[in-house]
């Protein structure tokens, strides 16, 4: 295999790595924080890309429709990342993780057919906006530049969210609430706010991703538990409540998405699982994560 | 010792409440019952994943099915009596399709079955069909082994098969300069055997031609990158493509900035280029690709087809005719015919009636195979093309191309199921 064709593998895996460390940091985030294994997350996924499409036809396919649609996916998704803590999420705080399972498993199906009910069964396809299209040349061809825009994208998600994290007193404070939530709150924090902040964030996280991968990917019934389970593998890989294991797994398993497609492609998606198995037995707590806290 | 006298005295009563109650709900005497079954509707298990990736065919199919029964009943109902469809969703799984099907040939009772879109499913169903001695006439599914190697009495297809398919896109190769070829199919029943029968008769029309690469992503898979960039390394004259669905949607999306379909020639199968795929996927929906479909709403100008088109889009309100509408259609139709013709709903008189039975359709006659019970169900071919007319992509050089001369032999059938 030649330089150009690796170069380009990595590239798309590259590509890939950014909308599934978008999507994955606000599962990780979720988790590290308010200790929720949000399996709807797959599904607040799904409900950004259909609202990309509303928001689109909205706004218009230009530029300026674009980025309007872009904000609009993810305040909406905040928003509803925000409902749910409050209204639903908020009641099975602390109690046995099964029932936290089953109430977000039962969202899955509630959100699916809501999608199914709002927007109908067809598939629904966004185009890029005109100033993203084409090709930039590389060696070996061109690589779109709608993927190095996805690729900023997440990387400007990354660090903006590390320096939210590090370095402003918000950060500072969900950090405290994953430390130790009984202390926080025994300072006279209001908790509970920011546990609702919490999910807004991972909400505008997932909107962002969605709305981001709308023009590469369909709306389509049953999308949700296709891409669920990828975040899933790239916390457990990464260790849950880990930005920077977020970040790192997407990239390996983006990377090893894209190489093994080329090197052995009956074998694929196995390496990815191979993976995770690894990690689970090597190392059970992720490869960034905090031992005792899964 | 009182209690216990009366608690059987009540069981007892009970007991007599209740035979007399079935007594009386089994009706009124035998010579009033069998007029009633006269007028008693003909039932037809139809079982199709509603939800989910399928939804998108079946629902225009079982609008077709719907279309054809309320024409038939609007004309006196067959043999005297309506239609009724039973309908069940599969969900695309052969577990819960084997369950549907048993309820409605058990609980539901009804007198034949139909639909099934996923290869798997129509496999499935098929045995429970056997098993239970009951027709099963499939609609949509491809598998050949439906009707070669796992074929048998009971089951029926209207639908074209994997062999015919693989052997059509093969065949119009022929005359081409190309000797480089890539395909890229799901991993699945329908991917493997589509490409299968194309690869094995590529070589015999054309011995020159090259298997560059075989690329089989995941059914359900949506990202593509790596495999467009894999393919473009290979350098091939022309790629197959079985993509279908919500997947070519993001494959084509994901193509298209490199230049892909203006790099290799692309031909693809799996109804790809049918409205319903154009429609959403409106100026992404790349020119110039060869593909095929069941059916178009603007092709062929004949009357019979006209009608068609008129009757289901006064009937839905929709604004196209979706490809998929006419297999349920002529699905319906041949049930209807051959009942007709066997003068009864019993279904081994139905089935020697369906053997061999022509009929009408909105694209021309078709027939029933008697031996293998596939009809000879070719598909229309056309290049994409973006018109003026419609906000999605549509086809030129528009040609039908018939299953005969492409589908197995009986004779290799018969081997096949006789090595059994």
């Amino acid at each position: 295999m030649d330089l150009s064709i690796a170069l380009n593998q990595c590239l798309s895996g590259l590509t890939r790595a950014g909308i599934l460390f978008m999507l994955a940091s606000g599962l990780t985030l979720i988790f590290g924080v308010a200790r929720v294994i949000n399996f709807a997350h797959g599904s607040l996924y799904m409900l950004a890309v259909y609202l990309s499409y509303t928001f689109l036809r909205l706004f218009g396919p230009g530029g300026v429709g674009f980025w309007l649609s872009l904000g609009a996916v993810a305040a909406s998704l905040a928003l509803i990342g925000g409902a749910l803590e409050t209204g639903l999420i908020r009641r099975v705080y602390g109690r046995d993780p099964l029932q936290q399972l089953l109430l977000t498993f039962a969202l899955v199906y509630i959100i699916g057919d809501v999608v199914k009910f709002v927007w109908g069964i067809t598939p629904k396809s966004v185009s890029r906006p005109p100033f993203l299209e084409g090709g930039i040349p590389v060696p070996g061809g061109s690589f779109p530049v709608y993927n190095v825009f996805v690729i900023a994208l997440a990387a400007a998600v990354g660090a903006g969210l590390w320096l939210m994290l590090a370095r402003s007193r918000l950060g500072w404070l969900i950090r405290a609430v994953a430390a130790d939530i009984e202390i926080t709150d025994a300072l006279g924090v209001n908790v509970p706010r920011l546990l609702t902040l919490v999910f807004m964030l991972g909400g505008l996280l997932v909107g962002v991703g969605g709305a981001a991968a709308a023009p590469l990917t369909a709306g389509a019934l049953g999308m949700d538990v296709e891409i669920v389970i990828l975040c899933f593998i790239v916390v457990i890989i990464g260790g849950a409540g880990s930005l920077l294991g977020a970040a790192v797994a997407a990239l390996l398993v983006g990377l090893l998405e894209s190489f093994g497609i080329l090197l052995l492609p009956q074998f694929a998606v196995v390496f990815i699982y191979a993976l995770m198995a690894g990690v689970m037995i090597v190392r059970p707590w992720g490869l960034f994560g905090v031992p005792g806290r899964s | 010792m009182k209690r216990g006298l009366l608690s059987r005295v009540r069981v007892l009563g009970l007991g007599v409440l209740l035979l007399a109650g079935g007594l009386l709900a089994g009706g009124p005497g035998r010579g009033l019952r069998d007029a009633e079954a006269a007028s008693q509707p003909i039932k037809i298990g139809l079982l199709y994943g509603i939800t989910g990736f399928a939804a998108i065919y079946t629902k225009p199919a079982i609008h077709g099915h719907e279309l054809a029964q309320a024409e038939i009943n609007a004309a006196g109902g067959v043999l005297g009596r309506p239609i009724q469809y039973v309908l069940r969703d599969d969900k695309s799984s052969p577990e819960v399709a084997v369950r549907m099907a048993n309820e409605l040939l058990l609980r539901e009772k009804v007198d034949f079955l139909t639909g099934t879109l996923a290869s798997s499913v129509s496999l499935a169903v098929s045995e429970v069909a056997r098993k239970n001695k009951a027709l099963f006439l499939v609609t949509i599914g491809k598998t050949e082994a439906l009707t070669s190697d796992k074929g048998h009495r009971y089951a029926f297809r209207v639908a074209s098969n994997t062999l015919i398919e693989g052997r059509q896109f093969a065949e119009l190769e022929k005359g081409t300069p190309a000797t480089r070829y890539y395909t890229i199919a799901n991993d699945y029943e329908y991917g493997r055997k589509m490409i299968e029968a194309f690869v094995d008769h590529l070589k015999k029309v054309k011995p020159r031609a090259q298997i560059v690469g075989q690329a089989w992503p995941k059914l359900g898979e949506t990202e593509y990158t790596p495999y467009i960039t894999a393919i473009q390394a290979a350098k091939p004259d022309v790629v197959m493509n079985l993509v279908y669905g919500d997947m070519f949607i993001a494959f084509a999306k994901q193509a298209k900035p490199y230049g892909f379909f203006e790099k290799t020639r692309v031909i693809t199968g799996a109804e790809v280029v049918s409205t319903e795929m154009a429609a959403p996927l409106g100026k992404d929906m790349p020119e110039g690709i060869l593909g095929n479909s069941y059916d178009l709403f603007y092709w062929p100008d004949t009357p019979e087809h006209k009608q068609f088109v008129k009757a289901y889009l006064d009937k839905t309100g929709e604004s196209f005719v979706p490809g998929w509408a006419i297999q349920g259609y002529i699905g319906t139709y041949f049930l209807a015919e051959a009942i007709k013709k066997a003068g009864t709903t019993d279904t081994e008189k139905v089935i020697d009636a369906l053997e061999g039975l022509t009929i009408k359709t909105p694209i021309g006659p078709i027939t029933m195979r008697p031996y293998d019970h596939q009809a000879n169900r070719g598909q229309v071919f056309g290049v994409t093309t973006h018109s003026a007319d419609h906000p999605f992509a549509i086809l030129k050089d528009v040609r039908y191309i018939p299953a005969d001369g492409f589908w197995r032999d009986v004779e290799e059938i018969k081997a096949l199921r006789g090595a059994k």
